[in-house]
């Protein structure tokens, strides 16, 4: 006869275990180690095979069955007579009634939450414009999740803008002042427009008018021109010289 | 409530608050409509459910969530459920019902403390129970890291119709649980 195991939806390796113990019928209080852990191995076999992935859990209670398994194994020193023998097993066992007391009580929680959604409410209005009712009774019921899930609600909503976008700058204010002394050379003034030779891209302009009122500003330099529309020009203040 | 019968006025008022109220009303509330605090509101609902039971109204009143609620008879959910999805359906898959066993009985409890009756991860379980209200934080735990302390809320008594916390079935003694699939052991026991 093929051997067929049950693929049920486990919600742990506690749950897989009492499976096998309400199947085969055992005693939880003398669970025969050495078959259950044969069980519970192969049927991780079967989920690696089919590949599932088998979470951790799964592997620490196969750790522990077998550590239990070679505990039983393992001769033991006679008991004193009143000394009650400890046995291996004592530990899972009390874990499995635990897991199985909360697992009936989830299953009659299920039953209520039924009950419970068999009954429509009646009642609809909602209670924001009642009398009476200061901006603190709207915050009483609200939990910080909820605060938390309202805040990225409008987070959310908010219209994304497109990022500005801020490269750094190529031309450095400092290099164009130093251009700017190296072009007077030995002389006491030159041409604006000299200044502005070889310069092309329309920031190097900028970055080089910055240079210029930077240089004003520091008093190394007056701008001079004799009249309107003619050349102008860069003078070296005296202080300078 | 001392004195005689309850005055029509305030039974067809509670009816009035019932039928407008979408969440329990509380003696709170109730006080707070009518103005005055010496009437209870657990006699008036008494007397009103009395009255709907013997009016064979297709609504009654329930006691849930510290209050009462208006609510249409389970015998009228096939006919409601053709017309209404419900909104707000809980869909607690296994896990999810697992682990608000454990918050409801043990709380406040530790996440640690529900992974170890469980003997799985539970965080993601958790956080879809916060997010649907019926587990809530209720603090932090003394002990080492300081872990939150998780508890059930308003909404959790109500998703199950329970009055309040006392309401929830009893967990299971261990004998019972034992003794609950097969023919009880300590019966053969007793008889050898």
């Amino acid at each position: 006869m093929a051997y067929r195991v049950h693929l049920e939806n486990f919600e742990g390796p506690l749950d897989l275990l009492l499976y096998f113990i309400q199947r085969d019928q055992i005693d939880i209080y003398d669970i025969p180690i050495a078959h259950i852990t044969a069980e519970y191995l192969s049927y991780l076999e079967l989920m690696e095979s089919l590949n599932l992935s088998v979470a951790g859990e799964f592997i620490l209670l196969a750790a522990t069955l077998m550590h239990i398994k070679a505990r039983m194994l393992l001769p033991r020193a006679e008991p004193l007579e009143d000394e009650p023998i400890e046995d291996p097993r004592q530990e899972l066992v009390r874990q499995l009634i635990e897991y199985q007391r909360f697992k009936e009580a989830s299953e009659e929680f299920a039953r209520l939450a039924e009950n419970r959604r068999a009954h429509f409410p009646v009642g609809r209005t909602i209670d924001v414009e009642a009398d009476g009712m200061g901006p603190g009774d709207y915050l009483q019921d609200v939990s910080l999740f909820q605060l938390v899930a309202v805040f990225k609600e409008v987070i959310d909503r908010m219209p994304s803008t497109a990022p500005l976008q801020i490269s750094a700058e190529p031309i450095k204010l400092d290099d164009r002042i130093r251009i700017i002394q190296q072009a007077f050379g030995v002389a006491n003034r030159i041409t604006f427009l000299k200044v502005l030779q070889g310069v092309g891209q329309i920031q190097e302009v900028v970055v080089t008018f910055l240079a210029i009122l930077e240089l004003m500003r520091r008093g190394v330099i007056v701008v001079r021109q004799s009249a309107p529309f003619a050349e102008i020009y860069l003078q070296k203040t005296e202080s300078d010289q | 409530m001392t004195g005689p019968a309850l005055e029509e006025e305030i039974l067809q008022v509670t009816e009035v608050l019932l039928t407008a109220s979408p969440e329990p009303l509380t003696q709170g509330r109730f006080n707070q409509s009518l103005q005055r605090d010496d009437v209870s509101l657990d006699e008036v609902a008494a007397v009103l459910m009395r009255r709907f039971e013997d009016q064979q109204r297709p609504v009654q009143i329930v006691a849930v969530a510290g209050g009462y609620q208006l609510v249409t008879r389970a015998e009228y959910e096939p006919y409601l459920k053709r017309l209404f999805h419900r909104a707000g359906k809980l869909g607690l898959t296994r896990a999810a019902l697992e682990t608000m066993a454990v918050v409801a009985y043990r709380q406040p409890v530790t996440r640690s403390e529900i992974e170890q009756v469980r003997g799985v991860n539970s965080d993601s379980v958790l956080r879809s129970l916060l997010e649907k209200e019926l587990v809530a934080i209720k603090g932090r735990d003394e002990g080492v890291g300081r872990p939150l302390l998780y508890g059930t809320t308003q909404g959790f008594l109500q998703a199950f119709g329970l009055r309040t916390l006392g309401d929830m079935p009893k967990l299971k003694e261990i004998s019972e649980i034992m003794g609950a699939d097969e023919t009880p052991t300590a019966v053969s026991h007793a008889a050898e």
